[in-house]
């Protein structure tokens, strides 16, 4: 496990996105008391393009796996940077600390998510195949093409 | 000695633990000389199986060299090569009196949490979670074998460990599959997934007479395999086409096979669409147990009349079940973790007969401290793995 550890793989990533997606686009601004502000557009602004590109990530949950996994992640950070200044960009924190705060708390928990993901882009594979083939006492690509049937056919005759 | 633990969610250790010991006169302890990772080991390995503790060694597939017995063993002498199959059955009740050792009613010591999952225990198994009897399993250098009388198979030709090694487990569990779908000769069997089960249910359909074997799965070297050397006939890679169930009738003229043998279990991966993702998500955050694909696929895909043979391995509760295909076209779905004890002394007389050589599956064979790497390797399909063995 590296330091500082990064138990979010791929897979589990995938869930938070479209789980804090979904969340943040329906339920969140009433939640959060926010409805009707910029700030509220501008988080649902934010969820819908977040669950947009991950149906386009290459990861076990996108469905037309065309974003690189760590673009996604770049895309994340750049992301909620960009969402916690907004209202200090436009001015709208002046209004009161609806229009920043909500902007802010989403921002650092896309931070936080982003800084338990492992970043590798091996996917969900934490393992070292170089090890693996030092290791191994077969040679896989030839048990599988050399050689002929393992098994004697009942039905056409021996061997298969 | 030495161990693979489960160590929580897609992690295992090799650590020291104590070494088991005779703790019945029904028992053997048996010196490890060669053990396997199990498709359904990585369903631990992926948390799927609930009731796992950290520490637990894993492992149900193993064989060696017996180095002790106790006082009620009398069909086994220290210094006997055996094969342990993953079925603890005490032989004495009335599932083993009929044969059905995996329903064994007396080797689960935690038989009320199976209970209440599945309605009545299910046996004890070696290294597959406290809902299976807590039993140390046989990824290390030692394990402990209950019911030593009823279940090891004497080894006593000069057989290699992989010739023989895979009678604990997938090849009794693909010959199973097989068996399930009554073959008489001249039928088409469908196998969905080409891992180590699903090559030995090919493998078996082939030697029980099948006249068509058609392979189903997502990765081209497994579907090789399945052609090159168990026999297969056709091969349907549903990561190029995913609509396996219009392919399996345009290979049968429309009708489908007459039997198909899901050997895929809870966690099928095909499909790229709506329904997997939410599956995955499901599956994820534990609103259900099983990714169904495979199973859904196989009732959808066998012909009217015929049969579903499951040997892949659920766990629990599974969404958008087609109990509608499965009644209206008369199907019979039969399933079971594979009574091994009555399928080990024909399959063996099969490997010595020269059937079947078993160790064709064999892709990668490691030292047991390089188990966590043989782990991720076979999860993922890295290097062309099929099946990995271990060399305490």
């Amino acid at each position: 496990m590296p330091f500082p550890p990064r138990p979010v793989d791929a897979t589990l990533h995938g869930v938070v996105d479209y789980t804090a997606g979904a969340f943040h686009l329906t339920v969140f601004p009433k939640l959060a008391g926010i409805e009707g502000t910029r700030s509220a557009r501008q988080i649902r602004t934010a969820a819908a393009i977040h669950a947009g590109y991950s149906t386009l990530t290459d990861y076990p949950l996108g469905i037309v796996k065309l974003l690189p996994y760590q673009a996604h992640l770049a895309i994340d950070a750049v992301g909620a940077v960009a969402l916690a200044a907004l209202p200090f960009i436009t001015g709208q924190y002046k209004k009161g600390p609806r229009e920043w705060v909500p902007n802010v708390g989403v921002g650092l928990f896309e931070l936080m998510s982003l800084s338990i993901s492992d970043p590798t882009g091996r996917g969900d594979y934490h393992g070292n195949v170089d090890k693996v083939r030092s290791a191994n006492m077969e040679d896989p690509h030839r048990k599988i093409y050399d050689g002929g049937p393992a098994v004697r056919s009942a039905a056409r005759g021996a061997p298969a | 000695m030495r161990a693979t633990v489960w160590s929580g969610r897609n992690s295992v250790q090799v650590e020291n633990v104590p070494d088991p010991r005779i703790l019945n006169d029904r028992d053997a302890i048996v010196k490890i000389t060669s053990t396997a990772i199990c498709g359904s080991d990585l369903h631990l390995y992926d948390g799927y199986i609930p009731t796992m503790k950290r520490g637990d060694v894993l492992g149900h597939e193993f064989m060696g060299e017996v180095v002790e017995v106790g006082k009620g063993v009398g069909n086994l002498r220290v210094g006997d090569r055996v094969v342990v199959p993953f079925p603890i059955a005490c032989g004495d009740c009335w599932q083993c009196k009929h044969e059905r050792y995996s329903a064994c009613e007396n080797s689960n010591p935690n038989a009320g949490l199976a209970e209440k999952l599945f309605g009545h225990p299910t046996c004890g198994i070696f290294g597959y979670s406290h809902l299976t009897g807590g039993y140390a399993g046989g990824q290390a250098e030692y394990a402990r074998v209950p019911f030593a009388d009823v279940g090891p198979i004497k080894i006593e030709d000069d057989l290699t460990d992989e010739q023989v090694l895979f009678l604990s487990d997938i090849l009794p569990t693909g010959y199973f599959g097989a068996d399930l779908c009554d073959i008489k000769g001249g039928e088409c069997i469908a196998v969905f997934g080409a891992g180590p089960v699903g090559q030995f249910a090919i493998a078996s359909a082939v030697m029980l007479g099948a006249e068509r074997v058609i392979a189903i799965d997502a990765y081209q070297y497994r579907l090789d395999m399945a052609l090159n050397k168990a026999g297969a006939t056709d091969a349907i890679n549903f990561d190029e086409d995913p609509d396996i169930v219009e392919q399996l009738k345009l290979l049968t003229g429309g009708r489908g096979p007459d039997a198909v043998i899901d050997a895929v279990g809870m966690e099928a991966t095909h499909g790229h669409g709506a329904l997997h993702t939410m599956e995955r998500v499901k599956q994820a955050t534990r609103q259900e147990t099983e990714r169904g694909h495979a199973l859904r696929d196989a009732i959808l895909a066998c012909r009217p009349g015929g049969i579903v043979s499951v040997i892949g391995v659920y766990g629990g509760l599974m969404d958008k079940f087609p109990a509608g295909a499965l009644m209206n076209k008369a199907l019979q779905l039969r399933a079971g973790q594979a009574p091994v004890q009555k399928y080990l002394r024909p399959l063996y007389e099969r490997i010595r007969d020269g059937d079947i050589d078993p160790s064709f599956v064999v892709t990668h064979r490691l030292p047991l401290d390089t188990a966590p790497d043989g782990y991720e390797t076979f999860k993922h399909k890295q290097d062309e793995c099929v099946k990995v063995v271990l060399k305490p």
